[in-house]
């Protein structure tokens, strides 16, 4: 006998089998199934059994192998029918699967808020083109004032409303006479501002960034404030820049934020580094939310990068991510985010 | 600023309504902050930003309104009458300081008779000050309340002095001396230092300068004779001043600001004319005056093309002119393409054309800019730093943990207690960011701990905690480019065991496509248990560190249950990370594997032992998994264990046999055997 003429009276008898074991109906009609196919005397499959030696001697292994296989193609097709039977006909009172058990649930961990938010700003802001620039935390004061056209004069420099610092060894006051005294003192940047000086001043126009990151004012901790917070700083400088370029770019960012047209207004207000200056609100239910400060960047600011006044014009803005974060969240008091109750960010 | 309805119509007319003046002052930069009727009255409170002193008086809130409305200004022009002429024994000045004080004037009226005030000035002083102060407020007397009065009216603050009660008629303006006492009008002491200007007369200050009147000389029921003080004071010295006494009146919040330095003599004109008007008296001829502060006004040249190019629209010529001018500008020459303006005295903030273009916006309206234009696209791909930290989050919330965000300060106690990456002191802020943290983090550890600490206290049971911020390292030979260092680290915190930790570092670096081995050795930091922390490399960079804090550390943040924590380097990370791996060809054969249990002395260290198996293994190799190590005293005798491992083979180019396998795993025996006096257990 030709080898695969075999295999396929083989593969036929598993096909068939199959096909009658998922048709019976009852046990006994399966069992009857069983004896016919599978019966140890006069089963076909026995049948089968007896042209394995008719085999070619050098053919037999690979004979031997596709039987075996077979035979347990078969056997599982009964097991499976004989399964459906037996389910089918037991009342489900006495199973013992109770599938409203709960689940087991992997533990999955959650993002800060805070973080959250600021990858939904990032990603906002990088649809409308804006890449995200880093910058240090620790300031001089050329970054965190001078360049941003805030003069020694002014009240945000007081040594009270900054965390100026010092480190063993060195004094950041002038009057040490430490290894740092000729250099200006360091603080904690007080805006993410500064990473527009740094990325400006590496940089030739044009450019379109946004900076996210902790900023530091020494206010007493409250609901609303906190002596540590995070800023998202936005820039755009080219050649022919306007407010309403700004007031459209916000627009869009404050529809995108939350997911419905809405529109913003501006008041004017007082920024050292734009001018002009503005207060941006953004349309939320019945009244007008604060968004937080923008204008056109002012050309003091522009002269002390390098960049040509007369050339180039561009907006800043800088929002205050808890507020949005807070708004998005529902969170009445900032002091959550920093308290990590792992309760209160499993929330989110 | 609070400001009376009725006072503001002494200037111009109001013929919309509240609601609509206070929205168009809000959309032209004064904020309405809120209004409340007091009597027949409004007070409207209005924020002022810190460039527009000019805005802290009545007049300056009537001017915007009049350039909003295009209506006219009316101002009163005091010409008070004069008597005798000042005598050099009446009354002298000395102005010592001009840094401190530019220019004092004084003036001196005789004979007042001061009493209570009439009632129009109550009811006017009365709408602010009720409205700030609440219903108890009470007028003073006639002559202080008339130096209020034009406060508010002009922004310039006043003083009057009780002439009789200055010590020898000389007022001397100076630096404090050092431990000086001075008692104030709110009848507090103060100690004085040379860091503070002082208005004195022969023997003592009798008023801190710019900030407050003294109680000595303090005019009363039975003050005849009066000095009007009219002065500008340095605004730094004026902060300085009432912050260092936490001494702030509605004078200092002015001279911080900068009033209108031409208003000096203005408001002591306005100041006595109103005096000699409800209080009576003679004016002395003559000012005492000493100092100057000249409104130094050069012209602005304002290209009218420059507001298109700002603002974005358009505004007609006369509009910029008709804003320009009703704000006090003058136009002092025009051309085609642009107008030459000089900014008035009281407007210091405008000093450039970019300030013009924000006064014609300002009053124009912000409306009127439109928001929608087409802004071009440009391509923006995200940072490799956002997309490791992206991998990151991923990793690390799938494997259970949760975000916190700390502050990037702890107290001295907190900062000494895990400090891998230096022993140098912490950065210290000046002022501490919360109560007592005053050290810059020199490890997020701590913070961790202390957060695994509130959440015990809270009954959290599952603490599983990560951050990513900046540590701040001093560096060791501090110069001016290279000061500190800031560093991004990545840190964990666990109440798992070592190996779960050290498994997450593990799959965070496998997701970050880093296939280079953890290295590990051991780390001797006294804040771990002794020979529980390590010190982790990968590729040879020092990526940071593993381990589980000794129980005195631990107690120090009183920890009830295990803990771990971690800190690695987020730069070597970045540097490391393969974000986008190459597919490789993958065999479609079959694997083989063999079981091992190796008996092994308990110095062996696993690490090099399946470096040694890798090594052997050859290209088969498929992977080597770790399953237990098994320990019994009396089985394997003191100090010995085994090592139970599976070896996985494959063949890339056809099916491995058995007879392959097992000639691997001989070279595997007798490597083990050799290199670590491995032998199979049976």
């Amino acid at each position: 006998m030709a080898l695969d003429e075999f295999l396929a009276e083989l593969d036929q008898l598993a096909e068939a089998a199959a096909e009658s074991f998922a048709s019976a109906g009852d046990a006994s009609g399966l069992e009857a199934l069983r004896v016919k196919l599978l019966g140890a005397k006069n089963g076909q499959l026995k049948g089968l059994q007896k042209g394995l030696a008719r085999v070619a001697a050098a053919d037999k292994p690979q004979a031997g192998k596709h039987f075996n296989q077979t035979k347990q193609r078969i056997e599982d097709a009964f097991a499976l029918a004989a399964q459906r039977l037996e389910s089918s006909g037991t009342d489900q009172v006495g199973s013992d699967f109770d599938a409203t058990e709960p689940g087991l649930r992997p533990r999955l961990g959650h993002l800060h808020p805070i973080t959250q938010t600021i990858q939904e700003l990032k990603d906002i802001f990088g649809r409308l083109g804006f890449r995200v620039a880093e910058g240090p935390e620790i300031e001089d004061e050329r970054h965190n004032f001078e360049a941003l056209n805030i003069d020694p004069s002014h009240p945000a420099r007081d040594p009270l409303d900054n965390f100026y610092l010092s480190a063993a060894g060195y004094a950041a006051d002038s009057e040490a006479k430490g290894p740092r005294a000729e250099v200006s003192p360091w603080l904690l940047r007080s805006q993410t501002s500064t990473v527009q000086i740094r990325v400006m001043e590496n940089t030739p126009p044009p450019v379109r960034i946004v900076s996210l990151g902790r900023v530091y004012r020494p206010d007493t901790a409250d609901a609303t404030h906190y002596p540590m917070f995070h800023q998202i700083e936005g820039l755009l400088v080219d050649t022919d820049v306007t407010m309403a370029d700004l007031k459209t770019i916000l627009r869009v960012f404050c529809s995108s934020y939350l997911g419905e047209e809405v529109e913003v207004r501006f008041r004017p207000s007082f920024f050292p580094f734009t001018e002009p200056s503005v207060e941006v609100d953004m349309q939320w239910q019945d009244g007008w939310v604060e968004m937080g400060g923008a204008g056109m960047v002012d050309p003091n600011v522009f002269r002390a990068v390098g960049y040509d006044p007369d050339q180039v014009t561009g907006f800043a803005f800088g929002l205050g991510v808890e507020r949005l974060c807070a708004r998005r969240f529902g969170i009445t008091d900032i002091r959550e985010l920093f308290k990590n109750d792992v309760r209160f960010l499993q929330q989110f | 600023m609070i400001v009376s309805w009725n006072w503001l119509l002494q200037y111009v007319p109001l013929e919309m309504s509240p609601e609509d003046l206070e929205a168009r002052l809000t959309a032209c930069g004064l904020n309405h902050e809120g209004s409340e009727a007091i009597g027949q009255d409004i007070a409207i409170d209005l924020e002022v930003t810190s460039n527009r002193p000019d805005c802290l008086g009545h007049i300056g809130v009537a001017r915007e309104i009049s350039a909003i409305y295009d209506v006219p200004l009316s101002l009163p022009d005091p010409q008070p009458p004069a008597g005798g002429s000042l005598d050099a024994t009446e009354a002298s000045l000395k102005l010592e300081v001009p840094e401190m004080c530019p220019r004092y004037t004084a003036r001196v009226i005789r004979g007042v008779r001061v009493g209570p005030s009439p009632d129009w000035l109550v009811d006017r002083l009365k709408t602010v000050y009720a409205s700030k102060q609440g219903a108890r407020w009470e007028p003073i007397n006639n002559v202080v309340d008339i130096t209020n009065y034009v406060l508010l009216e002009s922004g310039q603050p006043l003083h009057a002095f009780d002439l009789n009660q200055v010590a020898g008629r000389q007022i001397v303006v100076r630096r404090a001396n050092k431990g000086e006492e001075f008692l104030a009008i709110n009848h507090k002491a103060y100690t004085l230092n040379p860091s503070m200007c002082v208005i004195a007369d022969r023997d003592r200050p009798i008023a801190l300068g710019g900030v407050m009147g003294g109680a000595d000389t303090e005019v009363s029921n039975e003050t005849t004779d009066l000095l009007i003080e009219s002065a500008m004071f340095a605004p730094l010295a004026i902060r300085s001043t009432a912050r260092a006494l936490t001494l702030f009146s509605d004078s200092s919040y002015r001279f911080e600001r900068g009033p209108d330095p031409s208003g000096v003599d203005w408001a002591s004109r306005r100041c006595c004319e109103l005096i000699l008007d409800v209080a009576g008296g003679e004016l002395a001829e003559g000012t005492l005056e000493a100092g100057r502060c000249d409104p130094d006004r050069e012209p602005i040249v304002l290209r009218l093309s420059q507001i298109e190019r700002i603002l974005g629209i358009e505004v007609p010529r006369e509009e910029v002119e008709r804003i320009l001018s009703s704000l006090g500008n003058r136009v002092e020459g025009e051309s085609q393409e642009s107008l030459t303006v000089v900014a008035p005295s009281w407007r210091r903030d405008l000093s450039r054309e970019i300030d013009l273009v924000e006064e014609v916006a300002r009053v124009h309206g912000y409306d009127k800019i439109p928001e929608d234009r087409q802004i071009p696209i440009c391509a923006s791909s995200r940072s490799r730093e956002d997309r490791v930290a992206d991998r990151i989050y991923r990793a690390l919330t799938a494997a259970g943990f949760d975000e916190v965000v700390t502050p990037s300060a702890t107290d001295l106690a907190a900062s000494s207690v895990f400090s891998p990456w230096t022993s140098l002191a912490p950065i210290q802020s000046k002022l501490p960011m919360l109560r007592g943290a005053d050290c810059l983090r020199k490890s997020l550890v701590p913070s961790l701990l202390q957060v695994r600490k509130t959440n015990e206290n809270l009954g959290v049971e599952w603490i599983e905690l990560f951050e990513i911020a900046s540590i701040y390292l001093p560096t060791p030979e501090p110069h001016a480019e290279q000061w500190h260092e800031e560093r991004k680290v990545l840190s964990f915190c666990s109440g798992k065991d070592f190996f779960a930790v050290k498994g997450v570092i593990e799959s965070l670096l496998d997701s970050l496509g880093i296939a280079a081995p953890l290295n590990i050795t051991e780390c001797s930091d006294n804040f771990f248990q002794s020979g529980r922390g390590a010190e982790l490399t990968l590729n040879g960079s020092p990526l940071g560190y593993l381990g589980i804090p000794s129980p005195t550390a631990a107690q120090a943040f009183s920890l009830r249950g295990p803990v771990v924590v971690a800190e690695v380097s987020f730069a070597v990370l970045l540097a490391e990370a393969e974000l986008v791996p190459l597919a490789k060809r993958l065999s479609p054969y079959p694997t083989i594997d063999r079981d091992f249990n190796f008996e092994v002395d308990e110095r062996v260290r696993w690490a090099e032992f399946a470096s040694t198996v890798r090594q052997v293994a050859g290209e088969h190799l498929e992977s080597i998994r770790y399953l237990e190590t098994y320990r019994d005293k009396d089985r394997l005798g003191e100090g010995m264990k085994s090592l139970v491992f599976k070896v996985v083979f494959r063949k890339a180019d056809g099916t491995l046999t058995g007879d392959e396998a097992d000639k691997i795993s001989q070279r595997i025996e007798s490597a083990c055997g050799k290199d670590h006096s491995a032998s199979l257990r049976s």
